[in-house]
C-alpha cells in the first residue's frame, strides 16, 4: 500500500517537473541566425533579422529542380531595440528564438549617429547569445547583407562568421566590443562589409569607433591597415605582405605564419615613449627578383628590405590614426595600464589628448625561415 | 545520526561553492576589479581562524549542538535567549536562498512558469530529503553530488581555456589596492567560514577530534573553487564587463564554443545548481528543525518539518522584490554574520574555556 502511494507521489511529481509550463517545439520557434540594427532615413531604430526557413532545409540531397529559398529577411522599425524586435515579431507566426544567432550587424547610418544606447538590450536578455560576430556595414544596410545569397552556404550569416578566420584575423566577437567599450584605454577596431556592385559581400577593413562620443563610427581603415592595427593588437594570425625591391626591379612576397608582438612603455624625460616590436616568421610565396634567398647575403637583404618598408608602413598608420581619428585602437593605454600602472591613474582622464601626440617607435623583426620550393626568380 | 569524514568535507564543499560562485562573484569584482580572485583567496584565509573558533567551540562540547551547549555554558534562560538569532536566520536564510534561486531559474530557463511552481518543488525535494533520513541522508547526497560539481566545473574551466585572455587580469594590485581587496573579500569570508552550521555539524561526527582539519580541507576545496572560478570569469570577460553581468559565471559559461559543435552547454550548469541549491536548503532546513526542537526539549524533531516547510514557503513567496534580497545580503554581512558568526561565538568560546580550566584547577 504504501508502494502503491510513493509510485503515485512519485508519478505526480514526474508530471509536473518536466518544465511543460515552457513547453517550445522548435516548430514554434523561428530561429534567427544575424540580426541587425540601423536607422532609418527619418531616424528610426530598424532592426533586421536573418530567419531560417526550417522547411527547405531537410535532407542533404539536391532534388532536381528546386530552388526554395533557405532564409527570410524580416525587419522592422520601432523607438528602441525592443521595440523594433516585438514589431518584428509581429509578421512572424513563431517565436523568435535567437540562441543560434552567429553574426549581429550594425549599418553605417547607425554607426555614425552613435551606438551607445542600443548595447544593452544585448547583454541584458538571459536567452542573448555570447558567441556572435559584430561587423559594421559600409554604405548600406544589414538587411540588404542578410538579402545576399551565398554561393558556398545557406546561409551569409555562416560565410560572414568564417570571413575572419579565412583572411587571417582573430574573430571579433560582440562581447569584445562591450569590453572595449567599457575598457579604459582601448577604442573599437570593428570590422567592416560592404556590398558590391555584382550584389554580394566583401570584408572592408575596420571602423574606428569613439566610445567617448556614444559609441560613434568616426572612420575607416582599409583591409590592409587593419591587418597591421591587429598584429599590434596581437589579434592577426596570417598575412601575407608584399614588398618592391627597386634596386633588383622586382618584388618579394612573404606570407607569414607565426605572427608576435610587444608593445613596451618607457618613460624618458617625463614624456611617454612608445617600442612597438611586431615580428613573424614566414614562407616566401613569390619572388620576381635576382635575389637567391638561399644565399645569406641575399636572404638578409631581403629581409632588411622587408623589415624597413613595413617599419615605415606600421609607423605611417599610427601616425594617421593618432592625428586623423585620435582613437587608441591600438590598446596603447591599456598597455600603459599595464605596465605602470600608478601613472596610468592620472593619465587616463585625458588619454585621447595624450594618445595623439605619443611618440611611438616601430621595430619591425621578419624572418624568411621557409624559402619556398625554388631559389632565385624562377624567370630572372 | 552519524556523519563521516568525507560526509562532513562533501557537505561543506556542496553546500557553500553554488551560492558563492553564483552570487558572490560579481560583487567581488565590482569591488576589487581584475584582483577579485586574490579577495576570494583572501577571503579564504581570513575565513579560517573564525572557522578555528567555531568548530573548537563545538569539539569542547563534543556530541552537543549549538543550542545544548549554549546552555549549559550560559544557564538555562540566557543561554535559551542567546541562540534566538540562530534559529532566526536559520529560518529566513533558507527562504531568502529559495526566493533567489526561483528567480534565477525563472529567469534563465522556465520564464513561463509562475515562481512559486519551481519554489513548491524545490522544497518538497527538501522536505522529502530532510524528513526521509535526516542529517545522514544530507552527508550521503552531498558526498554524492559533491564530486559531481567540483568535476562539472573543473570541465566548464577547461572547456572554456579558448576564450581566455590573459591580459584581462593585469596590472595586478595596483588599480585596486590592499583596502578594495579586503573589502571584497570580507562577504566571501563570512560565507567560507559557513553559516555557522558546524556549530551543529561537527555535534554529529563520528570523530569529533578530526573536525578540525575536516573543515578546513572542506574550506580548502571550496576557497580553491571559488577562486578558480572568479579567475575564469575575470579572463573571460575582463573586469569591467564581468562587473555588470548579475550571474556573471553563468553565462561565462555561454560563451563556450568549441569548433561550432559544442554551444549552449549553460543547461549542464543548471543541473549542478540545482544539485548544489537542494543541498543547501536541505542542511540548513534540518539544522532549523532540528535546533527548534532543542530549543522547545521535544525529543522527535520530525515535528517541526512540518512547520519549517511552509513557512520557509511563504516567506520566500513574500520577499517583495530583488532589492530586498540585496538588502538583505548586506545586513548578513553588516549585522548577523558578526553577531553570530564572531561575536557570541567567542563569548561562548571564552566561557567554556574559562570554565574548564577553573574545573581542572
Amino acid at each position: 500500500m504504501k508502494r502503491t502511494t510513493n509510485l503515485c507521489i512519485a508519478f505526480l511529481f514526474l508530471s509536473v517537473t518536466t518544465g511543460c509550463w515552457n513547453l517550445e517545439e522548435p516548430d514554434q520557434l523561428s530561429f534567427v541566425t544575424g540580426a541587425g540594427l540601423d536607422l532609418t532615413e527619418d531616424g528610426k531604430l530598424e532592426a533586421s533579422y536573418l530567419v531560417v526557413l526550417p522547411a527547405s532545409l531537410g535532407s542533404g540531397q539536391i532534388s532536381g529542380g528546386e530552388n526554395k529559398n533557405s532564409f527570410q529577411v524580416m525587419s522592422a522599425t520601432g523607438k528602441n531595440v525592443s521595440d523594433a524586435m516585438v514589431n518584428v515579431q509581429s509578421k512572424l507566426s513563431r517565436k523568435v528564438f535567437s540562441g543560434h544567432r552567429d553574426i549581429f550587424l550594425v549599418g553605417q547610418r547607425l554607426a555614425e549617429h552613435g551606438m551607445g544606447k542600443t548595447i544593452d538590450p544585448f547583454l541584458r536578455i538571459p536567452k542573448s547569445e555570447m558567441r556572435s560576430m559584430i561587423y559594421v556595414v559600409k554604405n548600406g544596410k544589414p538587411k540588404d547583407v542578410f538579402s545576399i545569397v551565398p554561393f558556398f552556404d545557406r546561409f551569409i550569416t555562416t560565410s560572414l562568421s568564417d570571413e575572419q578566420k579565412a583572411i587571417g584575423l582573430k574573430p571579433y566577437l560582440a562581447r569584445e566590443f562591450v569590453v572595449d567599450v567599457l575598457s579604459e584605454g582601448k577604442q573599437p577596431l570593428v570590422p567592416v562589409v560592404g556590398l558590391n556592385p555584382s550584389g554580394h559581400y566583401s570584408y572592408r577593413g575596420s571602423g574606428i569607433f569613439n566610445k567617448a562620443d556614444n559609441v560613434k563610427l568616426v572612420g575607416f581603415l582599409n583591409m590592409k591597415e587593419t591587418a597591421y592595427a591587429r598584429w599590434i593588437t596581437n589579434d592577426l594570425t596570417r598575412v601575407t605582405l608584399t614588398s618592391s625591391i627597386p634596386k633588383e626591379d622586382g618584388s618579394i612576397s612573404l606570407t607569414l605564419h607565426s605572427l608576435d608582438q610587444n608593445i613596451h612603455v618607457q618613460k624618458i624625460d617625463e614624456q611617454l615613449q612608445i617600442t612597438v616590436q611586431l615580428s613573424g616568421k614566414g614562407t616566401i610565396i613569390e619572388n620576381t627578383t635576382n635575389l637567391d634567398p638561399t644565399k645569406q647575403k641575399d636572404l638578409q637583404l631581403i629581409q632588411d628590405e622587408l623589415n624597413q618598408k613595413n617599419q615605415k608602413l606600421v609607423h605611417k598608420i599610427i601616425k594617421k590614426v593618432q592625428e586623423e581619428y585620435k582613437m587608441d585602437i591600438f590598446g596603447f593605454g591599456e598597455q600603459v595600464h599595464q605596465q605602470s600602472p600608478q601613472q596610468w591613474k592620472s593619465l587616463k582622464q585625458n588619454w585621447t589628448e595624450t594618445f595623439s601626440q605619443l611618440n611611438v617607435s616601430v621595430k619591425v623583426d621578419l624572418q624568411c625561415t621557409n624559402l619556398g620550393q625554388t631559389d632565385s626568380s624562377i624567370y630572372p | 545520526m552519524k556523519l563521516s569524514r568525507i560526509q562532513v568535507v562533501w557537505i561543506i564543499v556542496t553546500t557553500l561553492i553554488i551560492a558563492m560562485i553564483g552570487l558572490r562573484i560579481t560583487p567581488a569584482i565590482q569591488i576589487a576589479k581584475q584582483d577579485a580572485w586574490l579577495s576570494m583567496l583572501v577571503g579564504g584565509i581570513v575565513s579560517i581562524p573564525l572557522t578555528l573558533l567555531v568548530v573548537h567551540l563545538s569539539i569542547l562540547h563534543p556530541n552537543r549542538t549549538l543550542i545544548e551547549f549554549g546552555q549549559t555554558v550560559l544557564g538555562k534562560w540566557l543561554g535559551r535567549t542567546i541562540v534566538l538569532p540562530y534559529l532566526i536566520s536559520w529560518y529566513i536564510l533558507p527562504a531568502v536562498l529559495l526566493r533567489s534561486f526561483g528567480d534565477f531559474i525563472h529567469l534563465i530557463i522556465l520564464d513561463q512558469t509562475p515562481v512559486w511552481i519551481i519554489m513548491f518543488l524545490l522544497i518538497s525535494v527538501v522536505t522529502y530529503l530532510t524528513y526521509s533520513s535526516g542529517i545522514t541522508g544530507i552527508g550521503r547526497f552531498c558526498a554524492l553530488v559533491g564530486p559531481i560539481i567540483v568535476f562539472t566545473l573543473l570541465v566548464s574551466f577547461i572547456l572554456n581555456v579558448r576564450n581566455v585572455e590573459w591580459h584581462h587580469l593585469f596590472p595586478i594590485y595596483t588599480d585596486s589596492g590592499w583596502i578594495d581587496i579586503l573589502k571584497g573579500s570580507l562577504p566571501p569570508a563570512f560565507w567560507f567560514a559557513g553559516p555557522f552550521i558546524l556549530l551543529v555539524i561537527v555535534a554529529f561526527m563520528e570523530k569529533p577530534k578530526k573536525a578540525i582539519s575536516t573543515a578546513m580541507l572542506g574550506i580548502g576545496i571550496t576557497v580553491f573553487m571559488v577562486s578558480a572560478a572568479t579567475l575564469m570569469v575575470l579572463l573571460v570577460f575582463g573586469p569591467d564587463l564581468a562587473a555588470k553581468l548579475r550571474f556573471s559565471f553563468f553565462v561565462s559559461i555561454r560563451t563556450i564554443d568549441i569548433l561550432d559543435f559544442i554551444q549552449n552547454i549553460d543547461i549542464l550548469i543548471v543541473f549542478i545548481w540545482v544539485f548544489g541549491v537542494t543541498a543547501q536548503l536541505s542542511l540548513y532546513f534540518f539544522i532549523a528543525s532540528y535546533e527548534t526542537a532543542q530549543w522547545f526539549k521535544v525529543k522527535d524533531w520530525r515535528k517541526f518539518i512540518w512547520f519549517g516547510a511552509p513557512a520557509i514557503f511563504v516567506m520566500a513567496i513574500f520577499i517583495p522584490n530583488e532589492a530586498t534580497i540585496t538588502l538583505f545580503s548586506k545586513f548578513w554581512t553588516s549585522v548577523v554574520f558578526p553577531i553570530c558568526g564572531i561575536g557570541i561565538p567567542f563569548l561562548l568560546w571564552t566561557i567554556s574555556v574559562i570554565k574548564r580550566k577553573s574545573v581542572k584547577l
